[in-house]
């Protein structure tokens, strides 16, 4: 006998646990602090970072703890779970109420149960009927009407429809949950570096892995534009051109807020850079001399006259707006290397330690752009969620319930006597200010 | 120029300040009235300005790129909003506080309500004008969005109900402590509190979710886990536990001015905190 007991107890307890407000309260907590901590500690660094900016003990103990990649650890994953199961239990458990009351109009015996707010009795022989109705109308908006014997029953009722917003939320909660899953799982996410005038057939998806494109794609041509020299990027575009089996299919330019999508993938414009195909040429001045040499990128250059070396780090196609420019390192014989960008159709910018004077002749270099590529089939759950936000927030904080009822009846005297119930179980300010006034209108007329 | 009006703004609302709080200790009606006429004059000048600084900065885009389709020049306009540094954030914000006020608090802004919502503006247009640069820059390719009108503008609307939020939260513990007759009265101060919650919540709702679609855009991440987005999301969770705490465990009063004030805490840092002190997607701001 006790069987069903201790059947039904644990369901019931986890049932409630998993409807209450207190575990919601509980995990948003938890994960607001989760999320904190995911700001304040920089993500998906490498390990040795950590160790320098935080130190042996503290560097070690977040990149074990998984707080470096906090988004997909355990610490944050399990209450998003847990959130995902509370919220659907919620909505389990009091949508098909919420649905039920939403679709029941306000009966005259629920309404008779509304609390009292007020009585007016005319004095004998005035018929307030007009004076209500016209009252009720104005104050309140249309009522329906009910005739019982003996009595006239005025009802009007607001934001019937106001328990199914909370849901509409929470389910477009889930829906977004959802939709952040199903990119998860069933989506591609990866990353494409090209160089211009290469053709790609395929992209990385991970540190070492890739996927091949059923498509292949060619980058035409890279460019970065500015305002005017010297002041801030204007512009970064690819043009790209999609070919399959070698055939041209389709061209296309993508910019930064302006994806390209071909063959069900979506490229949008991440980064760029430049790198150099061949050594650069510099002219160098020292006194008399004036000598042009060849220097390989990374390798120090000996430099004639015998006053140290030089090293091209690396190359800009638009350094700023003033054209290709390249990184020179420049290591006198004994000291530190001193780094210095030298531009090539501006010589004149730019400050270099000496004694050497250097000039860019040629700095060859070709443009590489880099592309995310994605397919996230969740997207449209996500945005399905969003939208749902919409008449959820509505529903839920701009139609406040409201129930009013007047109920007009003769007392044994042959008197008309009102009383008005009503309730708003929110919005108590509003409710009672219009009460009051209600409440004087109607007493207009009769004797005080 | 645009800049200098805005620093006349700044006074009005001071004067406006001082007016609201000389007709609450003096209750004078005539001070009130008067304090309510120069605010509108100060929302008027603050909206001309903010319409001035948009038309100069499509004027400078133009001159960038010069275009002749009318389609064109309409995304010009679009994406020019001045709404796209600090200093164009802050003058915003504070257009915002009077003019959600106007919204919100509607006949009982006035007195020491009215004059929270004047002096916060004058603090921030006061911060805008010593504190910050202000000049217009040409926009990165990044914030080229039409996105970029409809998101800055949800987030920032809803940063300044939950200041309005907050400045009533901060009434209310005043009151609570040591009531006092010129103060409003702690119900009506309470029901201020949540309406303003509550548009503020659909506002950030709406903040967040326009910069989802944005990112989704521009970068192929509707979410990307930046610690501005992760702030905004943990300042809305905040707020959803207090309209949860208030619709579902009754709470009213001090609790609920505390939550907004904790709330509010949290808008700061997503604000200024993480501009200043984080780096990510969000950056540009500083
Ligand atoms: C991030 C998570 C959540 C958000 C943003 C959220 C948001 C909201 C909003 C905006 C409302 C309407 C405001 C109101 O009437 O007070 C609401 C109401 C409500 N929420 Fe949530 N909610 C969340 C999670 C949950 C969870 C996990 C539960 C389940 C325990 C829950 C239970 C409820 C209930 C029962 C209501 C009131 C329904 C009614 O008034 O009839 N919420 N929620």
């Amino acid at each position: 006998m006790s069987a069903t007991r201790i059947h039904s107890k644990p369901k019931s307890w986890l049932w409630g646990t998993l409807t209450s407000i207190r575990l919601t309260v509980f995990l948003l907590l938890i994960l607001a602090a989760v999320a904190v901590i995911g700001t304040v500690v920089p993500q998906n660094q490498p390990p040795n970072q950590y160790v320098s900016r935080f130190g042996e003990v503290w560097g070690e103990l977040l990149w074990r703890g998984g707080f470096t990649r906090v988004y997909v650890s355990p610490w944050f994953l399990g209450p998003i779970i847990l959130l995902t199961a509370n919220i659907l239990a919620c909505v389990v458990h009091g949508l098909p109420q919420a649905v039920k009351r939403a679709l029941q109009p306000l009966t005259v015996e629920a309404a008779l149960t509304l609390p009292e707010r007020g009585q007016i009795t005319w004095p004998a022989g005035v018929d307030p009927h007009s004076l209500v109705s016209a009252t009720l109308s104005r104050e309140l908006g249309r009522c329906r009407q009910e005739t019982l014997p003996n009595q006239e029953i005025y009802l009007l009722e607001r934001g019937r429809c106001r328990p199914v917003g909370p849901y509409l939320i929470h389910v477009a909660l889930l829906l977004i949950l959802a939709g952040g899953l199903i990119g998860k799982f069933g989506g591609v996410d990866g990353r494409l570096v090209i160089d211009q005038g290469e053709v790609a057939g395929a992209f990385q998806v991970g540190p070492r892995a890739e996927k091949p494109l059923n498509f292949q794609v060619r980058l035409d041509k890279f460019q970065v534009f500015y305002y005017e020299p010297g002041s801030s990027p204007k512009e970064f575009r690819s043009d790209l051109t999609f070919m399959q089996d070698n055939r041209e299919v389709s061209r296309a330019t993508c910019r930064v807020n302006e994806p390209v999508t071909f063959g069900g993938l979506t490229f949008y414009q991440s980064s760029y850079g430049a790198q150099p195909t061949g050594p650069v040429r510099l002219k160098l001045q020292l006194g008399d001399l004036n000598q042009s040499i060849e220097a390989p990128f990374r390798q120090p250059v000996d430099l004639p006259g015998g006053r140290g070396q030089v090293i091209p780090m690396k190359v800009d196609g638009n350094f700023q707006g003033y054209g290709p420019a390249v990184l020179l390192a420049f290591s006198p014989g004994s000291g530190h290397p001193q780094v210095f960008w030298a531009l090539k159709d501006h010589p004149e910018l730019g400050a270099q330690p000496g004694p050497y004077r250097f000039t860019v002749e040629a700095v060859p270099f070709g443009y590489y752009s880099v592309f995310q590529v994605k397919h996230d089939p969740g997207v449209w759950w996500v945005y399905a969620g969003f939208l749902l936000f919409l008449p959820g927030l509505y529903l839920a904080f701009f139609r406040p319930v409201e129930r009013w009822a007047l109920v007009l009846a003769k007392t044994p005297k042959g008197k008309w006597q009102a009383r008005l119930l009503g309730a708003s179980p929110r919005l108590r300010e509003d409710f009672a200010a219009r009460q009051e006034r209600l409440l004087m209108e109607l007493k207009r007329g009769t004797p005080s | 120029m645009i800049s200098q009006i805005l620093g006349y703004v700044m006074l009005i609302y001071l004067l406006v300040g001082i007016l609201f709080l000389m007709a609450e200790l003096w209750s004078s009606a005539r001070l009130k009235g008067l304090g309510r006429i120069v605010l509108w004059l100060g929302l008027g000048i603050h909206t001309g300005a903010l319409i001035g600084r948009w038309a100069e900065s499509y004027r400078l885009a133009l001159g960038h790129s010069p275009i002749a389709s009318f389609a064109d020049k309409l995304q010009l306009i679009i994406i020019q909003v001045p709404l796209s540094n600090f200093y164009e954030s802050l003058i915003f914000f504070a257009w915002c506080l009077p003019a959600l006020s106007l919204l919100a608090f509607r006949r009982d802004l006035k007195g020491y309500l009215g004059a929270m919502v004047a002096l916060l503006s004058t603090l921030l247009l006061a911060y805008a004008s010593f504190g910050v640069d202000s000049q217009i820059r040409p926009l990165m390719p990044a914030l080229k969005s039409n996105w970029l009108l409809i998101h800055v503008v949800t987030a920032f609307l809803g940063y300044a109900a939950f200041t309005l939020a907050f400045g009533t939260a901060i009434l209310y513990l005043f009151q609570e402590r040591r009531p006092r007759p010129s103060l409003p009265p702690l119900p009506l101060l309470d029901s201020l509190i949540h309406r303003t919650t509550v548009l503020g919540f659909l506002l950030l709702t709406l903040g967040i979710t326009t910069g989802a679609v944005w990112a989704e855009t521009a970068w192929g991440r509707y979410w990307s886990w930046d610690p501005k987005e992760t702030w905004s999301l943990i300042t809305w969770f905040i707020y959803a536990a207090l309209l949860h705490a208030r619709h579902l465990k009754g709470w009213h009063g001090r609790r609920i001015a505390w939550l907004a004030v904790l709330g509010f805490m949290s808008v700061l840092f997503t604000y200024f905190g993480v501009s200043f002190l984080l780096t990510g997607l969000h950056s540009y701001l500083t």
